[in-house]
């Protein structure tokens, strides 16, 4: 669905270079810090920067070339950006409909009561999580083949962000060909809806892999000093010293949980794991 | 175009007082001025601005940004913004002779041609005035725009006040100037008129589309 070769953007001393997948059928997830590069990306994708180089594609066309009827389907949300805040919800159904062929009104308005958001009230108005909502909402009701999602939790509550990603699923669930980009700099939000994570730190992708390997195969291993010594480097990523001994990466958890029973060993996780890869140093 | 069309008319409902105050002052004007000829003149060019206005709501949290994200290309954007300005601009135009003639004709102090003609002359400045003033509201956004909009207005109304001053100055009254053009044909004038106005907006279209096409959000 999504493919880009060295993609790149200049600005200033930040570099964008990337070169990632998304395949049909599949949601993948884009984490990073703040400032990484993953906003940078959605904009590309989306047509609203120029890339300095680097090629991407989206259903198989360049997205220099894209028309209107194309970005027709795809859902979009930004995280900075969003309908007029001047709007209401009930502004937005004309506007949606006049853009959109296969805008599903009776379905917007439908998952609208559902949510929560009234259809009177200004969106400026609307609670930090009324907004997000409001966003995906959007996003979901013209029958887009893709979703094209920054920083869609962001700032939401726990029962917020579970509605949120609810509502990602079923839109998965209704069809087998369709596909999801989205990102957060809390990565951990991402681990129960994504199929693969890419990592992105100072422009650059740092790690590709599937979720479900990150959550079984990767742990994060403490060890003391005198432990850290003996330990077999071989399998370990990343290494980062600690006021009680070292903390390291692997990607073999069962082969440190076998041979070394006295270390300390966490299950890895996508918050972990990005932050073992960016401020741990190679083994 | 009629999605941005939609959104920016639903826009404008929030100045919907503003819209029933200045209906208000056109009707009070044709009725009880001695003179309201100037009525198509005046609304036109404050209701253009309106377009304008648009544009800074669009720009306000960044909301351009996601427009693009919708199916909707940035010259579709710009032509619209022209869209909307000449809706409103002839809009009120015709809502305004209507008035004007209405109220003439109640009173029995104009005749419709009369006030048609003085009305369409004004259709020309209108495109030209809508002409200048998107592309730099386009490029340098709603607040920069508005100053440098002041700017050029102020500089044209100068350059205007000193070359009559100097004209005067050097013994060729206003009538002198404008004593040739009563030789000329008047509806060759309204048609040069349209054509230099429908011109200049030809070109500011292109000028906007550029400005859109090179800008990054």
């Amino acid at each position: 669905m999504i493919k880009t070769e060295n993609l790149q953007k200049r600005y200033g001393n930040f570099n964008l270079n990337c070169s990632f997948e998304v395949k049909k059928g599949c949601i993948t997830g884009l984490v990073g810090q703040n400032g990484a590069g993953k906003t940078t990306v959605f904009k590309a994708l989306l047509g609203l920067i120029y890339p300095d180089g680097g090629k991407a594609e989206i259903f198989g066309k360049n997205i220099t070339d894209f028309t209107p009827e194309d970005k027709e389907k795809i859902g979009a949300a930004l995280s900075d950006s969003g309908f007029s805040e001047y709007l209401t919800v009930k502004d937005i159904i004309p506007i949606l409909k006049a853009l959109y062929k296969s805008f599903d009104e009776k379905f917007f308005i439908r998952q609208g009561e559902k949510l929560g958001l009234p259809l009177n009230k200004k969106i400026k108005e609307f609670s930090t999580g009324m907004k997000a909502k409001l966003k995906i909402l959007v996003a979901v009701s013209h029958k887009a083949s893709l979703l094209i999602l920054d920083e869609p939790t962001a700032g939401l509550d726990v029962v917020a962000r579970d509605e949120l990603l609810e509502i990602l699923r079923e839109y998965m669930e209704e069809d087998e060909n369709r596909a999801i980009l989205i990102s957060s700099h809390i990565s951990g939000d991402l681990e129960s809806l994504c199929d693969d994570i890419y990592m992105i730190h100072n422009g650059k992708i740092v790690l590709h892999e599937d979720t479900d390997v990150i959550l079984s195969d990767y742990a994060i291993i403490k060890v003391t000093e005198e432990q850290f010594k003996s330990l077999d480097k071989q399998y370990i990523l990343r290494v980062k010293k600690e006021p009680f001994g070292y903390v390291c990466l692997t990607d073999q958890k069962a082969f440190y949980a076998e041979n070394y029973p006295e270390a300390v060993i966490e299950n890895g996780s996508a918050d972990k794991v990005i932050t073992m890869i960016i401020r741990g140093q190679e083994a | 175009m009629k999605g941005l069309l939609i959104k920016d008319f639903r826009l404008m409902k929030s100045q919907i007082n503003f819209f029933i105050i200045l209906t208000a002052v056109t009707v009070v004007l044709a009725v009880f001025s001695d003179n309201p000829s100037f009525v198509p003149g005046y609304l036109p060019f404050v209701m253009s601005v309106f377009a304008l206005s648009t544009i800074s709501y669009d720009e306000f949290n960044n909301s351009s940004a996601f427009l693009f994200t919708l199916p909707v290309s940035r010259t579709g954007y710009a032509l619209e913004k022209y869209c909307l300005s000449l809706i409103l601009g002839a809009g009120s135009w015709l809502f305004a002779l209507a008035v004007t003639t209405v109220s003439g004709m109640i009173k029995g102090t104009a005749v419709f041609s009369e006030t048609a003609a003085a009305a369409l002359i004004i259709l020309p400045f209108l495109f030209i005035s809508v002409a200048v003033m998107l592309p730099v509201q386009l490029k340098f956004g709603g607040e920069k725009g508005r100053i440098i909009l002041m700017i050029i207005f102020g500089a044209v109304f100068l350059i205007f006040v000193t070359a009559l001053k100097t004209g005067e100055a050097i013994g060729n009254d206003i009538q002198a100037i404008s004593n040739p053009l009563s030789g000329v044909n008047l509806k060759a004038l309204f048609a040069g008129a349209f054509i230099a106005g429908a011109a200049s907006l030809l070109i500011s279209m292109k000028i906007s589309c550029s400005v859109m096409n090179k800008k990054e959000f």
